[in-house]
């Protein structure tokens, strides 16, 4: 860890940090959606998580309409076949 | 709650802003970061929560005690008493079944056949740093090093917090309690020097560790007898790749995440297999249980105070003890045992007049950076390995190469490159990254944190192994 007195407000502010972790976050969890689906469904035995769900739901399927989801899977694929690992 | 799991991701998501939000109220704040620590532990067993609290008031009262009582044999005897409790839960959990077995092996050997059975008690996560943490604070009251804590929350606060609870490092009563006194400023942090660091761990642990764990050390250390020389080889080079990147990660991410929100945790590895020399490894590896080892130990048996013999024995004691505590285990002691018998034959080499005359040479600094190394390799071999009669088989396929074929996969040599050229880039590259990210506006910081996130999920296996810390 470095000292820096003399960073910008952007980075000296915990707000801005959250929001940049936030924004990162969210980002990623629009390219890959079905992490977080399956983690949702797994915790939803009692429907108490329903409204997250089809929240994590819906942001799948618009991943999956403007094709974000098929592109991540395909590079998670190719990575996979590249090192040997593909499903074959 | 694994670092790299979504679990985590919305549990530091949901403490960052709200550990920030109350950051004026310096009392409340440290009492939700409690809360979350606790809440953290409680999410592998609550059934331990007791343990940390019951090491957390040994520790505060001790603590009381230690710094009001000015008579020195009382001051030492309450300092005994508080480290015997924490070493007694630590032996009762850790040791007791190591102990009954070696005393049972013992006895039939001598044709005796004493009833005594298992305890058979699970290990609680994090005991073994639990106890660093509460030792590392009753003694620095009793040295003076800092005033006993008039508050119960923040010591039970030091010994529990959750980036530190599990795996380390070890962060010592005086570098962190004197932190809690006042609010931190966030401008004391870097931002982007934290997040790289944290998303490092997580490409360490989730691409590197995770491939060689799973598809080349876990099944060679399985049974060594199915694998050719080559691949037993391999396995070691890999196995030391993989255990620095797994836990180098889990201390990255720790000490990240605490600096996000706002304390200080102490560096813990320092690029250690460029290391010339056993003591130099040890200045590099896991150093914060090396200071704690050197402080704590070595020093009070007598350090290097009392002639070469005395250090020898100093040497030997610290090591084959801070091997015996990552585990119950022959394994352990006798890695223990092998460093330290390297720190002795170190130590008295550095110190002769030969190393004065050939030892400073470029291809002594060469010799003496494979030998550290590749003996550093050897000595895992015996960590890793689950018994001594494994460690042995596997020694004797090194010997014999077991008439089998080659197996390692083509991915195992480009994560050795990986883990390789974690040890050579300079160690200020990321402060000069993370500077750079400072030094520019939300939008660029949000695009890199996602490219680099969005490459580590490409890259990563499905699911994630535990930290192999996480048994110590």
């Amino acid at each position: 860890m470095t000292d820096q007195p003399q960073k910008p407000a952007s980075a000296t502010s915990p707000w801005n940090w959250a929001r940049v972790i936030y924004a990162a976050l969210a980002l990623t969890v629009f390219c890959f959606p079905g992490g977080l689906v399956d983690w949702l469904d797994e915790r939803n035995e009692s429907g108490w998580l329903a409204a997250p769900l089809a929240l994590a739901r819906a942001v799948d399927a618009a991943s999956a309409a403007v094709g974000i989801k098929q592109a991540g899977q395909g590079l998670r694929k190719a990575f996979a076949d590249a090192i040997g690992e593909g499903d074959g | 709650m694994l670092f790299p799991t979504i679990d985590f991701g919305l549990f530091f998501a949901f403490s960052l802003t709200l550990v920030w939000s109350l950051n004026s109220y310096n009392t409340l704040k440290k009492a939700v970061l409690l809360a979350l620590s606790l809440a953290f532990y409680a999410s592998w067993n609550w059934r331990f929560l007791a343990l940390l609290l019951a090491s957390g008031a040994i520790s505060y009262l001790v603590g009381l005690y230690v710094d009001a009582e000015a008579r020195r044999p009382y001051r030492r005897l309450a300092l005994g008493i508080g480290v015997a409790l924490d070493l007694a839960i630590l032996g009762y959990f850790k040791y007791l079944d190591f102990f009954i077995a070696q005393f049972l092996t013992l006895a039939h050997a001598l044709g005796l056949n004493p009833s005594i059975g298992f305890v058979n008690v699970t290990l609680p996560v994090a005991i073994s740093f639990l106890t660093f943490h509460a030792i590392s604070y009753i003694v620095d009251v009793y040295r003076g090093r800092l005033p006993a804590s008039r508050s119960p929350l923040e010591i039970v606060l030091y010994v529990s917090f959750f980036p530190h609870l599990v795996a380390g490092p070890i962060v010592r009563a005086h570098e962190f309690l004197p932190q809690l006194a006042s609010p931190p400023r966030a401008g004391d942090f870097s931002f982007g020097e934290n997040l790289l660091l944290i998303l490092g761990g997580l490409f360490k642990k989730m691409v590197i560790a995770n491939y060689l764990a799973v598809h080349f050390v876990d099944p060679v250390f399985t049974d060594p007898t199915q694998f050719s020389r080559f691949d037993l080889i391999f396995a070691v080079y890999a196995y030391a790749i993989q255990i620095y990147a797994d836990f180098s990660a889990y201390t990255d991410i720790a000490i990240g995440v605490a600096a996000l929100l706002g304390y200080r945790f102490p560096q813990n590895f320092n690029q250690p297999y460029r290391a010339l020399g056993i003591g130099d490894f040890w200045r590099r590896w896991h150093m914060t249980l090396s200071r704690w080892l050197r402080d704590y130990l070595y020093i009070p048996l007598g350090g290097n105070r009392h002639g070469a013999l005395a250090t020898a024995r100093n040497l030997m004691l610290t090591m084959v003890l801070g091997g015996l505590w990552h585990g119950a285990n022959w394994t352990f002691l006798i890695w223990g045992a092998m460093h330290g018998v390297a720190l002795v034959v170190d130590h008295a080499w550095r110190r002769s007049a030969a190393f004065a005359r050939f030892g400073e040479g470029p291809i002594a600094r060469v010799v003496d950076w494979a030998v550290t190394f590749h003996f550093v390799c050897f000595a895992w071999l015996f960590f890793r390995s689950p018994s001594l009669d494994a460690a042995l088989q596997f020694i004797a396929g090194v010997w014999s190469d077991n008439g089998a074929p080659n197996t390692m996969p083509a991915i195992v040599l480009p994560l050795i490159a990986c883990g390789a050229l974690t040890q050579i880039v300079p160690p200020q590259t990321r402060g000069a990254i993370g500077a750079v990210l400072d030094n520019r506006g939300p939008a660029f910081q949000v695009a890199c944190g996602f490219a680099l996130l969005y490459g580590i999920v490409v890259m990563a296996p499905p699911g994630s192994a535990p930290f192999i810390y996480f048994q110590f």
